[in-house]
């Protein structure tokens, strides 16, 4: 990060602020409460990209859905620019991991249905602005296919571009590359690291991939299961995003690696005794 | 295809591609053994009189008959009867269907104590149910349309409360994250998901409100081609007997075929088509 950012960091308050968030849902089956999330603490500073590392069920993603207003919490709350969030936002978008993408529209009417919903087609220039979007992600050419017709990396191309036509302060990316094959999840992730660089946003990244978690991050937040907390936040101290960071900081890369591997086979282990 | 991640294994099924035969090679073949049949026919019947043709006319006798059927100003008025009542009975099928069904979709309250009524009336087999219709509703249109409703409106409403019970809860949630309202997510999601499936309805409602439509001439009344076809066995006219029963494939197979245009053009994106 620039001198520049970091100096507007410190003079602000943080932008996200969860401050003991817990959910626990009923389980029908056994009448018995499963706490999926416990006592969560995190700030996120305004331009910061925060990735979420943890196993599968660790209540990575239903703190997401919590940030984004689409799941109350049991106690606590979250804070957006000091204000308690009490459902979603046009400062919050979320890039979800099936793209939830609405099968029976184009490429363009999907990117633009987030401010056809936020009713703001009546500004003159959303044609541009939807079409910027989608050149943005790379997908000239592409607008009047259906999401069918699509690979799955280009039909998350078009969640980002529905996201970011939005102009939130906040992208919230749920596993947005684990339904996306190896070889274009690699390509993405760094493409993913290049839009965040550049548009400034802040974002909370979750993901099970650790590379995907370093590559990404200024911090790590790491989940650990049943229930869900935070287990350790790491600040990477790595400049840039997406592959420049594997190939000019080989070794806090790898050290980064190692030490999250351990620690989440031993969370594994844990979770399976 | 097969993705190790951190957290498990992924499994991607490629795309199962349907074999592609070109329309004009499909349409040499089928004709060709349609043309068989009816030779092996014609041969069976009336070269090796095998089957006595009064029991089984020819197609030559069959098709001369369906010409006199088509000039018959009576065989029109009948098939406009029927016609008619399908229309009317359809169309309170799919009205009542589609709206039961979404009403039965989205409140799981109703779901608990209307829908075992439904799966008890479903398992009933409807034809049963016949008798009972012509007892009260007479022997014209109106036992008809109530038989061609009876049988129609279950795979419309059922097809609709699935169609709107599998809406992924992700494209709800992607309208709720832009600020949508309830009616917008009704109207721009859950409206467009569920259209496909009463679509798929629909199309299996045509085939048995036709049939219920049949059934309700066989047991009374004087209208409708179900009633000429029963007059026409009465009195063993076999020919015409059957060129009617060939005018219901044809009336049966244009109706879905219509289906499956309208299909087409109001859910292009569902190209799976989900069968019949």
């Amino acid at each position: 990060m620039t001198t520049e950012t970091a100096q507007r960091r410190a003079s602000t308050a943080p932008l996200i602020s969860a401050r003991g968030v817990t959910v626990k849902f009923d389980v029908a089956r056994t009448g018995k409460q499963m706490i999926a999330l416990s006592n969560i603490d995190l700030d996120v500073m305004e331009g910061e990209c925060v990735t979420v590392l943890g196993p599968s069920g660790c209540g990575k993603t239903t703190f997401m859905n919590v940030v984004a207003g689409l799941v109350k919490p049991t106690s606590g709350s979250v804070f957006i620019d000091g204000d308690e969030v009490s459902g979603p936002g046009p400062d919050r978008a979320v890039v979800f991991q099936d793209y939830a993408l609405l099968p029976w529209r184009t490429v363009f009417d999907n990117v633009r249905f987030g401010l056809e919903m936020q009713k703001k087609l009546s500004d003159g220039d959303w044609r541009d602005r939807v079409q910027n979007a989608i050149d943005m992600v790379g997908l000239s050419g592409f607008e009047s296919s259906y999401p069918r017709e699509l690979s799955g990396g280009m039909q998350q191309r078009v969640g980002l571009a529905r996201a970011f036509v939005a102009e939130p302060r906040i992208l919230l990316m749920d596993e947005p590359l684990g339904a996306v094959d190896a070889l274009t999840r690699e390509v993405m992730r760094d493409e993913i690291g290049k839009l965040i660089a550049q548009t400034g946003k802040t974002v909370l990244f979750i993901t099970h991939s650790i590379e995907e978690a370093i590559l990404l991050g200024d911090r790590i937040v790491v989940f650990k299961s049943k229930p869900g907390e935070i287990k350790e936040i790491i600040t990477t101290g790595i400049e840039g995003m997406g592959s420049e960071r594997n190939a000019q900081n080989d070794e806090r890369f790898h050290e980064l690696r190692e030490h999250l591997w351990s620690v989440l086979a031993n969370e594994a282990a844990a979770a399976s005794k | 295809m097969t993705i190790s991640s951190a957290t498990g294994i992924i499994h991607i099924d490629p795309d199962r591609r349907p074999i592609k035969t070109s329309n004009t090679t499909w349409r040499i073949r089928l004709t060709l053994v349609i043309l068989a049949f009816l030779l092996i026919w014609q041969a069976a019947v009336a070269w090796f009189k095998l089957i006595p043709s009064n029991f089984l006319p020819a197609p030559t006798e069959v098709s001369v008959a369906f010409g006199e059927l088509v000039v018959n100003p009576n065989f029109w008025s009948a098939l406009a009867f029927s016609l008619g009542n399908m229309a009317v009975g359809l169309a309170m099928a799919i009205g009542v269907g589609v709206f039961v069904g979404i009403a039965l979709g989205l409140s799981p309250a109703l779901r608990i104590t209307v829908a075992p009524f439904l799966w008890l009336l479903y398992s009933t087999p409807k034809v049963a149910l016949a008798p009972i219709f012509i007892l009260a509703l007479g022997l014209g249109s109106a036992s008809k349309i109530g038989l061609v409703f009876l049988l129609a409106v279950f795979p419309v409403l059922l097809n609709t409360m699935e169609g709107t019970l599998t809406v992924s809860p992700s494209l709800v949630n992607a309208a709720r994250v832009y600020g949508a309202s309830r009616f917008s997510v009704g109207w721009k999601i859950i409206a467009p998901a569920t259209l496909p499936f009463s679509l798929v309805g629909i199309q299996r409602a045509v085939a048995l409100g036709f049939t219920g439509e049949i059934l309700g001439e066989f047991l009374g009344g004087a209208g409708g081609i179900g009633h000429m076809l029963e007059y026409a066995a009465y009195k063993f006219l076999m020919d015409e007997a059957l060129a009617i029963v060939f005018v219901m494939v044809i009336v049966s197979n244009l109706s879905l075929g219509l289906i499956s245009i309208v299909r087409r053009k109001l859910a292009p994106w569902d190209t799976d088509q989900k069968g019949m």
